[in-house]
């Protein structure tokens, strides 16, 4: 299977809603979750190579939703989306094992050159 | 349940409103510095005072008092001393005196006593008394009629002259003395002098020895027996008569403008005499009615009380001095020292409060970027979605209507971040106060009204309202209350899912007006109950919520000097408390 599969997980509908279209026009198989919950939800049923994760979401937070993912699916790389103000929390996730983390708003290219470069590391070990 | 108020926002809120905009200013912070100086200046006059009063005034009057006991003491103990010398004098005098009239009382005895003395026989008197004093001038024998029928001495013209009629000779027959001592007087000879006379009865009849002293030896014996003890000695009568003086200093037979009192036989007085204070000691002689006076000056005889006082002066002054600036430096020392560390605390509190101030910006500005960076993001990714969709390798749909709808989600984006930025205008906005009464219920009523058009539409929101008919207008500004009512409401709105009650309730509580409302909604967290005044605090998701409305709200009360407290149970809903004062008309007309 070849097929790059991403879940967007940000619980701003416009943007989430967009990125997935924008991924899905380049062939990949992307994915959205509007909360920590509901991504945990989907995680359980299926498989993800990489999940873009937004650190600031009303109830469950990006950084409590990380340390859940990197417990059920550790091999998932994970790149964390802050705002202006929350790099410290980026910081935070790639201690707790997030491969990258993006400042929004970033341009779609920058996103896609991480998810590529998370995909190919993805693949490294699973090799 | 947790409570949650304003009331520590209002630390900074002075009781005076206009001055209410607080910010870091260097001329605010000279002006503390000023007045702390001038409070440890009062403190330090103050202490200073206090203490050398208190340490000084009963010092000097302990001082005065123990200074008058010992003048008194010394002036007695001075009194005293010269009336002991005056004592001692007389008795020597006295003794003097005694003696004169033992030698001549002894002719009577002698050996060759007739009562015919030949001149031969009165020449040995003389020289037989002036054996014993070289004060006898001359030596006279009397008959039985007072004629002098012997005589040796320098005036041989006194032989044979009767002395019947004078004064001292028939005092001597009449008092029925054994002798008499006369005052000075000049005689048949002219010359002062005074006599001492003796009488012998002899077969019933009565002859008299009559013995003439010089004075000037009289005197040169009293200044031999007062030497070396600065004390002026004389001899005075009854009429004050001097008997016996210096003869350079007074004429003979002058009066003394002091003559002491007869009663008591002896006394001690002070006198004025050519505006000096004397000081005078008599003592009446035994043998004779004379008084010795020995004069001192006041200020010798008070000498060492004089000198006691300017020592005992000056130490005190000394001492007060001294301890008056031990005290002043002390107290110096110890006021700058509190006083720098008043100035030194007083700068680090403004210090701390424009950090505090600073860092509460810094957090605003990286509340602000994150907040508008959310829009963005979306503005940048629908943006790219069109261009993706007009690209026609990517084969999206690309029709009008789609485009259109990804241009709407951008102006939504768009109007979302308008609405931050405008929220934080109003934030920062600089009120002036311009109070006007108004009523909390019609103003709550209007409100209501207005949400209801809108934002309580989608709910099945049922209103409980129990205002309190007889509630005071409140002077505030009618907008921002407006809005600090209606943002508490959307919240409850907000926090109610689908079905739920809203209760308002006005009334009167410690003199302030107390609007209550709350909701049957879902309730806040413990752990966010400490940050929902925070800016950029939001619970609500999917960019619904600023998280700006309680913090404005809060900042409107806090402005009007009122406090907001958050009643909350999670799961049963919340009762946020807007306490506001009532401030009179009257006050606010003047202001």
């Amino acid at each position: 299977m070849d097929t790059l599969r991403v879940l967007i997980v940000d619980d701003e509908d416009d943007f989430r809603e967009t990125i997935v279209k924008r991924l899905n026009a380049r062939k990949i198989l992307a994915e959205g979750a509007a909360s920590g919950i509901l991504a945990l939800e989907v995680l359980a049923t299926k498989d993800f190579d990489v999940i873009v994760l937004d650190v600031k979401m009303p109830g469950m937070d990006g950084i409590e939703t990380l340390r859940h993912i990197k417990k059920l699916k550790p091999e998932i790389e994970v790149i964390m989306l802050t705002g202006h103000a929350s790099v410290e929390f980026g910081l935070k996730g790639m201690q707790l094992g997030a491969f990258d983390y993006v400042m929004k708003p970033a341009p779609l290219n920058e996103l896609l050159d991480t998810i590529g470069q998370a995909y190919n590391k993805k693949r490294g070990i699973v090799l | 349940m947790r409570v949650w108020d304003t009331s520590h926002l209002l630390d900074t809120i002075p009781a005076n409103r206009t001055s209410s905009e607080q910010a870091y200013d260097s001329s605010d912070s000279q002006a503390n510095l000023a007045r702390i100086r001038q409070h440890f200046k009062q403190l330090q006059t103050r202490l200073i005072l206090g203490l050398v009063l208190g340490f000084l005034l009963p010092n000097a009057f302990l001082s005065a008092h123990f200074h008058f006991q010992f003048t008194h003491t010394l002036k007695k103990s001075a009194a005293l001393n010269l009336a002991a010398v005056a004592e001692s004098q007389k008795n020597t005098i006295d003794l003097y005196l005694q003696e004169r009239v033992v030698n001549l009382y002894n002719l009577f005895h002698s050996k060759d006593f007739t009562l015919e003395p030949t001149q031969a026989q009165m020449e040995n008197y003389l020289s037989h008394l002036k054996q014993f004093n070289d004060g006898f001038v001359d030596v006279g024998f009397f008959d039985t009629n007072g004629i002098q029928i012997g005589y040796a001495g320098p005036f041989p013209a006194l032989l044979g002259k009767d002395y019947s009629q004078e004064g001292w000779y028939q005092s001597l027959l009449k008092e029925n003395k054994n002798y008499l001592i006369s005052d000075i007087y000049q005689g048949f000879r002219k010359v002062p002098h005074f006599t001492i006379a003796t009488r012998q009865v002899l077969d019933d009849r009565t002859y008299v020895i009559r013995a003439t002293l010089d004075p000037d030896k009289l005197y040169i014996f009293l200044r031999i027996i007062s030497q070396g003890k600065e004390v002026e000695s004389t001899l005075v009568n009854r009429q004050g008569q001097y008997q016996v003086v210096d003869p350079g200093r007074r004429p003979l037979s002058g009066s003394s403008e002091y003559v002491p009192s007869f009663t008591s036989p002896s006394g001690v007085e002070e006198i004025e005499r050519n505006n000096q204070s004397l000081l005078v000691a008599y003592s009446w002689l035994k043998e004779t009615p004379w008084a010795l006076l020995a004069i001192q000056p006041a200020t010798v005889a008070q000498a060492e009380m004089y000198r006691s006082r300017w020592v005992l002066s000056i130490s005190l002054i000394t001492i007060g001095l001294v301890i008056s600036t031990i005290i002043f430096f002390t107290i110096r020392r110890l006021v700058d020292n509190a006083r720098r560390m008043a100035e030194k605390g007083q700068q680090l509190q403004e210090m701390l409060s424009h950090a505090s101030k600073l860092a509460s910006i810094g957090e605003l500005a990286a509340g602000v970027a994150h907040e508008i960076n959310n829009p963005l993001a979306i503005i940048m990714a629908t943006s790219g979605v069109i261009r993706d969709m007009l690209n026609p390798e990517f084969d999206l749909d690309h029709n009008p209507e789609a485009i259109c709808k990804e241009l709407s989600v951008i102006d939504t984006a768009a109007t979302r971040a308008k609405g931050i930025t405008r929220k934080l205008q109003e934030m920062g906005k600089n009120r002036i106060p311009c109070s006007i009464p108004c009523d909390v219920n019609a103003l709550i009523e209007e409100v209501v009204n207005k949400l209801k058009k809108v934002e309580f539409k989608s709910k099945h929101l049922e209103l409980v309202t129990k205002y309190s008919p007889d509630l005071p207008n409140i002077l505030a500004e009618s907008d921002p209350l407006r809005q600090v009512f209606s943002n508490i409401l959307i919240n409850a709105s907000d926090a109610i899912t689908d079905k739920g009650t809203i209760t308002i309730a006005t009334e009167m509580q410690e003199g302030m007006v107390c609007v209550t409302i709350a909701d049957t909604g879902k309730g806040i967290a413990t752990k966010d109950l400490k940050n929902i005044f925070n800016p950029f605090f939001t619970t609500k998701g999917g960019g619904k919520g600023t998280g700006l409305g309680l913090s404005i709200a809060a900042s409107i009360v806090k402005y009007l000097g009122g406090t907001i407290k958050v009643n909350s149970i999670l799961g049963t809903g919340s009762s946020f408390t807007v306490l506001l004062p009532v401030h009179e008309p009257t006050k606010n007309h003047k202001g």
